[in-house]
């Protein structure tokens, strides 16, 4: 039997040589972008679920591009790694795809077998390092970042978002308040943060016999400080700058201090960092390189209050305080894009926060406010159909994708308009559907990528049609 | 050892004639000669099966996987996802609806027939669903695994009509693995043509193989571990790797696959262990699988490669997220694929396996991995590594 891993050696390097040179052809599902669905959630397609018709080129309606979901995006991770909840996604001026998630966290202990005490399997799997970034064939490049490795990392991470220098912004988007009662807790937060701030212990409740073997694993460990920061890194994960102070949770007139941010955006031009201020409903706007406050506004360009603009009531008026913030895009002309998700809805500002206008999408969506496990108090926090925003690629910008990770769908809205022309996927764990899609991004080629958070963990890639119909050689 | 050995040579003599452009023929000829001694299947993964579910279903837990005459794919699944998944019917938002439990897919990998989930006349649904069976007169069986009240099996036929119900289905159940009248949280079912019997794997609660007659339900023998009479006070403690196999099924019984030369193949599950036995119970051999494995097992279903001799054994394992393929005859492992993760090819909690007439592998996951997935058979092919990992496409083949 000793012989035998010489024999598995000396085969292997065959087969790495024959794969070397055969490039995978991967098979595609054609994915087009189906009519918008009108406003209200519920009223979506019962119909055949509908990724599946080729569209080659074609446009769906309402002049909404189609795509293709590669199956095969990206290449098979290494070190028996696994992905947790996706949290971020970006793309750098390379076409480098950037994803941030929440690692151990997120992962159940079947998932992370490996880092178990003790272990309850050697090849699967480890949680892969939280920050992770991607050539555009999904071949990983760097990937750095996560708890107990060196990093003061956040309690559940937010966006990332990459700016001109290739700096790497990271989102501490932290965990939701314990609820009052069994309503909504006072600012709606993250759908996967799915662990009281106590205990530590997310994801697998029953598992609290097996402690973490490294890093935050599977098991309650020491708390992590109260999210309330955002941070800089280099491109290798070197800290540059941080912007608020964890555990230090800062108010909505706080010029240093922020509550839960979700997201980030950077004007390069001007040097400065947009910040989705989550827990103190505003958008905050920083100096980028030395974090000096500039300016802040609530929602509607308010001034943000403490109370935001309370629970969300699909058959009243929406309000004019932002309920949670969970992202903040910046248009190449210079429009400031808004996720107000738990209010459904977009708010659309000046760079000085002037408001512009505001587009309630599928407003009747309450999202989902549910325990999972065992674990008293766990909450999972789905709310509102406006998560994330991303530009198409064109000059103009013509058409905006959100991420609305309640309905499952990544919805095509015309930019100028707000209103809706189409939109990609449905739920469910098969390629090119979503379960809880909570980014979404754009490179330059106008290839979507999503990350998905709850259950999925999945980053995936999604072509436009008439570029997928080239032969798929290679790893596109 | 030595024939082994002429295999490393082989291969890298092979690798080498690759790198150098060197003539097909004699390629050819030197793979021809170290593919003779290890051969095994090679399955490769269809992302795009099955097509997407219609009408914004999700699935729950799929805990069971069949193949009837037709080479259709049934499916049964506990349909129990949580708000996030099942917004639509919760009214929270415009996705996704419960399916129902039971689903048959053909070839294409089209949602055909799909049914169950209420009680109806005779009988009332389990609480928990778990393990699908189609017998080879077209019925459908499934497994009552609800704690506290699931004793028994169902038969339906293809359309949902209830047939039978052996065993017993009421409030206050424990284990008893003497029972002659009924079972305690079924894994899985197997009918067997031959002797139109039908092996039940039982279970979560009973620690047993038991065999009934396939028309009437009549107990007709049950074994535990070894062929022993089943002891459900026997004390095995907790798994510990290395140390001696316990003397009863830990459980759970989570299969009992007998081959067509009457050979019976039993996961153990959280002993990391096969055993098998003949179609009365006598014990032939076991051995371990990934023995490291601790947590919920290393053996979790079991199905066989199509060839008359079935000469593979595939060993569906959710703990490594794995199938190991193993010779029937000599029982060691020949190879293994797949690895864990959400993408095609991986596994979250790999639960169940069934092969369809052309040797194609379907898979369905549990826990929060919730797929069902098919493997293309793609013939025999030498072992090039052990560890394959995931068995992605190298062609579109569409």
């Amino acid at each position: 039997m000793k012989r035998k891993p010489v024999m598995y050696l000396g085969a292997t390097s065959l087969a790495l040589l024959i794969a070397g040179g055969v490039g995978l052809i991967v098979s595609e599902h054609a994915v087009s972008a189906q009519a918008p669905a009108g406003g209200a959630a519920p009223a979506r397609g019962a119909a055949q679920g509908g990724a599946t018709t080729p569209a080659r080129g074609a446009t769906g309606g309402g002049g909404a591009p189609s795509y293709r979901v590669n199956p095969l995006w990206p290449q098979l991770l290494p070190n028996h790694w696994v992905l947790g909840a996706v949290s971020g996604v970006a793309v750098d001026k390379q076409d480098h795809v950037w994803i941030v998630h929440r690692g151990a966290d997120s992962l159940e202990s079947a998932e992370k077998a490996m880092i178990l005490t003790p272990p309850t399997s050697f090849v699967c799997c480890v949680p892969a390092p939280s920050v992770m970034e991607f050539d555009s064939a999904g071949r990983v490049l760097a990937s750095w970042g996560g708890p107990g490795l060196g990093f003061v990392w956040p309690q559940s991470t937010g966006g990332i978002a990459v700016d001109g220098d290739g700096n790497v912004w990271v989102a501490a988007f932290g965990l939701e308040p314990a609820p009052a009662g069994r309503g909504r807790g006072a600012a709606a937060a993250d759908p996967d943060a799915v662990g009281p701030p106590a205990a530590r212990g997310r994801g697998d409740a029953p598992a609290a016999a097996q402690a973490p073997a490294r890093g935050r694993g599977a098991a309650p460990a020491a708390p992590a400080a109260a999210d309330a920061h955002i941070t800089k890194y280099s491109p290798a994960g070197q800290q540059i700058l941080r912007i608020g102070t964890p555990g230090q949770p800062g108010t909505p007139d706080s010029q240093t201090g922020l509550n839960r941010p979700a997201g980030m955006a950077i004007d390069d031009a001007a040097h400065e960092v947009y910040v989705a201020d989550s827990g103190n409903h505003r958008v905050a706007v920083f100096d980028s390189n030395t974090g000096a406050f500039k300016r802040s506004w609530g929602g509607s360009g308010d001034r943000p209050t403490a109370a935001g603009a309370g629970p969300y009531d699909p058959n009243g008026a929406p309000g004019r305080q932002f309920r949670d913030v969970t992202c903040v895009k910046i248009s190449k002309d210079g429009q400031v894009y808004v996720c107000d998700r738990s209010s459904n809805r977009i708010q659309v500002f000046q760079k000085n926060g002037q408001f512009i206008r505001e587009m309630v999408i599928a407003k009747n969506t309450k999202g989902a406010v549910t325990t999972i496990g065992q674990a008293p108090g766990v909450v999972l926090n789905a709310s509102g159909s406006v998560w994330d925003i991303a530009f198409s690629n064109d000059a103009n910008q013509r058409l905006l994708y959100v991420a609305d990770g309640s309905n499952d769908v990544v919805r095509i809205l015309r930019r100028d308009s707000l209103t809706e022309v189409g939109h990609i996927g449905d739920g469910g764990r098969q390629p090119g559907r979503f379960l809880a899609v909570a980014a979404v991004a754009v490179d330059s080629r106008g290839n979507l990528y999503t990350g998905e958070v709850h259950h999925a963990k999945r980053v995936q890639k999604f072509a436009p049609a008439a570029a997928a119909a080239a032969p798929a050689t290679g790893n596109n | 050892m030595t024939s082994k050995r002429n295999i490393v040579i082989g291969a890298t003599l092979a690798a080498l004639l690759v790198v150098l452009g060197t003539g097909q023929s004699l390629l050819t000829k030197v793979a021809a000669q170290s593919a003779s001694t290890v051969m095994a299947p090679k399955f490769e993964v269809d992302p795009n099966w099955p097509k997407p579910l219609p009408n914004q279903y999700q699935l729950g837990q799929t805990i069971g996987v069949a193949i009837d005459a037709n080479d259709h794919v049934w499916i049964v699944h506990r349909a129990n996802p949580d708000e996030v998944e099942a917004g639509a019917d919760n009214g929270t938002a415009g996705c996704c609806h419960v399916a129902d439990p039971i689903m048959e897919f053909d070839q294409a990998g089209n949602l055909l027939r799909h049914w169950g989930g209420k009680d109806g006349p005779g009988y009332q649904w389990p609480a928990s669903n778990h393990g699908i069976w189609i017998d080879y007169k077209g019925n459908v069986w499934i497994g009552g695994n609800g704690n506290g009240s699931d004793g028994m099996v169902l038969k339906f036929t293809q359309d949902g009509k209830f047939l039978n119900m052996f065993g017993i289905k009421k409030q206050g159940l424990g284990p008893d693995s003497l029972a002659e009248d009924r079972f305690y949280l079924v894994a899985k079912i197997h009918v067997y043509p031959k002797t139109n019997e039908a092996f039940i794997s039982d279970g979560y609660g009973n620690k047993r193989v038991a065999v009934i007659d396939a028309d009437t339900g009549k107990m007709k023998r049950f074994w535990g571990a070894y062929g022993n009479k089943p002891d459900d006070k026997l004390d095995l403690g907790a798994y510990t790797p290395g140390a001696p196999l316990a003397k009863g099924f830990r459980g759970p019984v989570h299969c009992a696959e007998p081959t067509a030369d009457g050979i019976v193949y039993v996961c153990d599950r959280t002993n990391d262990r096969l055993q098998w036995f003949t179609l009365e119970g006598k014990f032939l051999g076991e051995i371990q699988v990934q023995p490291e494995s601790k947590g919920d097992g290393s053996t979790w279903d079991v199905d066989f490669s199509k060839d008359p001799a079935q000469k593979y054994l595939y060993v569906a394992d959710g703990r490594n997220q794995r199938i190991h393929i193993y010779d029937r005859k000599t029982m060691t492992e020949l190879t293994n694929f797949g690895s864990g993760g959400h993408y095609p090819g991986q596994w979250y909690s790999l639960h169940s396996i069934a092969v369809d007439s052309k040797g194609n592998l379907y898979t369905t996951e549990t826990y929060q991995g919730r797929r069902v997935q098919k493997f293309t058979y793609k013939g025999l092919a030498p072992v090039t590594r052990r560890d394959q990992g995931v068995p992605w496409p190298t062609s579109t083949g569409q």
